[in-house]
């Protein structure tokens, strides 16, 4: 048996705190008063673990870590986290699952900022919205999203994609502006409408609008060949995150290829 | 030679067939109908009956349904045997890419999940001249390569894995059209069973073999102790007068098991004809159990054993 640990806040936080340093796979082998005497910077303070969270184990099939409170200035939850699985009950603040490398997180509200940011595998479902930079670089950074799955239920905010080097990224509402600007690859599927500048200086990777249709950028151009191979492939493999998705593989969809402005070969599947 | 056991009137030699261990992948075709699907699998399984000559040993499988393929199109899986990984590789690449990617409306996908992976569309991209197209589906990469129809999809890797090739089953029969009707239901009765395909020419070969020759640059020559013309010429005939014509069966399987239950299959349905049907004797060939590790006693296979 492994252990599940709950944190669960005592007080609304006045100022940010960096969470990333409590990870599942880290609190897995200590006790309660281990974990207690962890440091957190609060601002520019350092406090323990135990001053700001009550704080609970169980017996768990596998490595657990839940948070409980208004967590919206908890920031960098699950940064880098390699495995297990880290549930916030509740919005959660910027960064949320930055360079995660597997295991699986799971927020039921809103996230920040740079939500699922430079991630490389694993799985981050936001059962909200998400703020602008989902799935894109870290400020300095040459990539974005370079692996794993990013699913948004609710919308997004602007930006999401820059830079997107692989993996897949949902979103069932819908997205802001610059929607996979300078997407290098991957595959980004969107039920909602997206803001203006979709797909600007994209290099490649795959943007599926299975709901609202974009009006096409001059800088895109249609092919008007057979994809109903590769379309098969996608939509078989977007099924699983529910509708408008389920129904991809009924709907032949138009291809345009961008952004020529940037020499890109970049598509956009666009299902009848 | 022990006692033989009779069965339906037909002699059951209490032999052994013996195989050797092989390195084996499986491709899933897929294509715009199943005709073409067909033609691409065929071309791909072509010139392939002997490792001897041919590089490797394949053949078609079976016929899939939409519902069984990764991209929900007709399909038809075939099974590829080569001696060694390296030669497995050389010969998925050339002929998937001279008789797969040429054929129209074709795509090629994996059909094993556990094996060491080689190149499937891996370098058959570079046809793409800089074109193509990768792309990551479910942890899997595809290379989609544009074509004069529109666009060659290839998952990047097969995975290869042991095989066993060399299961035989040799018909002994009053004359050419009894054996080759036994040889038909044999072959018909093994195509039933999965993981296994029997590489010659409709399934049978009738030009059976032995190690070595009187010829030093031959390492193969006519298996004389089944030859009816040299019944009383070799020097160890293993036919009776009643006996003038001799098919064999060559089957190669994914595993051993697969390759005991094609035997059985095949023996079950000559021996259901039973000898009424012009089929004297069933035995096996073998080098006397000293080459190779898998060995498949007709009599154990019919009293429901796997190989020894």
């Amino acid at each position: 048996m492994s252990q599940a640990c709950h944190l669960r806040l005592k007080h609304a936080l006045p100022v940010g705190v960096d969470a990333s340093t409590l990870l599942p796979e880290r609190l897995a082998t200590l006790s309660i008063d281990e974990i207690a005497r962890l440091p957190l910077e609060l601002g520019r303070d350092l406090v323990a673990v135990g001053d700001l969270f009550d704080i609970s184990l169980r017996e768990a099939d596998g490595v657990e870590l839940r948070f409980e409170g208004d967590c919206r200035k908890l920031h960098g939850v699950g940064r880098a986290m390699g495995e297990g699985r880290l549930v916030v009950d509740g919005p959660v603040g910027d960064q949320v699952g930055v360079e995660m490398r597997g295991g699986e997180i799971q927020v039921c509200g809103d996230a920040g900022d740079l939500a699922g940011g430079a991630m490389a595998g694993g799985r981050l479902e936001i059962g909200g919205s998400v703020g602008d930079f989902a799935a894109s670089t870290l400020p300095g950074a040459m990539d974005g999203m370079r692996g794993g799955v990013l699913i948004v239920r609710g919308d997004a905010g602007d930006r999401f994609g820059d830079r997107m080097r692989r993996g897949v990224a949902v979103v069932h509402g819908r997205t802001g502006d610059f929607l996979a600007s300078r997407m290098v690859a991957g595959t980004i599927a969107l039920a909602g409408e997206t803001g203006e500048h979709p797909g600007h200086g994209m290099r490649r990777g795959t943007l599926v609008f299975a709901g609202a249709q974009p009006r096409v950028p001059d800088t895109f151009s249609a092919t008007h060949h057979d994809t109903r191979v590769f379309w098969a492939l996608m939509a078989r493999s977007l099924a699983p995150f529910g509708a408008p998705f389920d129904g991809l593989a009924a709907r032949c969809p138009a291809r345009v290829v961008g952004d020529l402005g940037a020499d890109g070969k970049g598509e956009w599947m666009l299902p009848a | 030679m022990a006692e033989p056991r009779i069965e339906n009137g037909v002699v059951i030699d209490d032999t052994f067939a013996e195989a050797f261990p092989m390195k084996a992948t499986r491709l899933i075709i897929t294509a715009h109908n199943p005709t073409w699907a067909m033609h691409a699998a065929t071309a791909t399984t072509g010139f392939a009956t002997s490792v001897i000559a041919c590089g490797c040993e394949a053949g078609i499988e079976r016929v899939l349904s939409p519902g069984e393929t990764p991209d929900g199109r007709p399909g038809v899986a075939v099974l590829i045997f080569s001696m060694s990984g390296k030669e497995l590789a050389k010969q998925i690449e050339r002929r998937v890419g001279q008789c797969v990617l040429t054929c129209p409306t074709t795509a090629v996908y994996a059909g094993l999940d556990e094996g060491e992976p080689v190149a499937l569309g891996r370098n058959l991209r570079f046809f793409g001249d800089g074109w193509q197209i990768s792309k990551m589906i479910d942890g899997k990469r595809y290379w989609r390569v544009p074509v004069m129809d529109g666009e060659f999809v290839a998952e990047e890797t097969t995975a290869v894995t042991k095989g066993v090739g060399g299961g035989n089953l040799l018909i002994l029969a009053r004359d050419t059209d009894t054996a080759l009707a036994a040889a038909e239901a044999g072959v018909a009765a093994m195509r039933s069973v999965p993981n296994v395909i029997m590489p010659f020419p409709g399934g049978v070969v009738r030009s059976g073999s032995k190690v070595g020759s009187k010829y030093p640059a031959l390492m193969a020559s006519t298996n004389d102790a089944f030859c009816p013309a040299l019944t009383p010429l070799a020097k160890k005939s293993e036919l009776s007068d009643e006996v003038r014509c001799v098919m064999e069966i060559v089957i190669d399987g994914l595993t051993d098991a697969d390759v005991s239950a094609a035997t059985r299959a095949g023996m079950d349905a000559i021996i259901a004809r039973g000898s009424a049907a012009g089929v004297v004797r069933l035995s096996a060939g073998n080098y006397g159990g000293k080459l190779g590790p898998f060995h498949f006693h007709l009599h154990k296979l019919l009293d429901g054993e796997g190989a020894a």
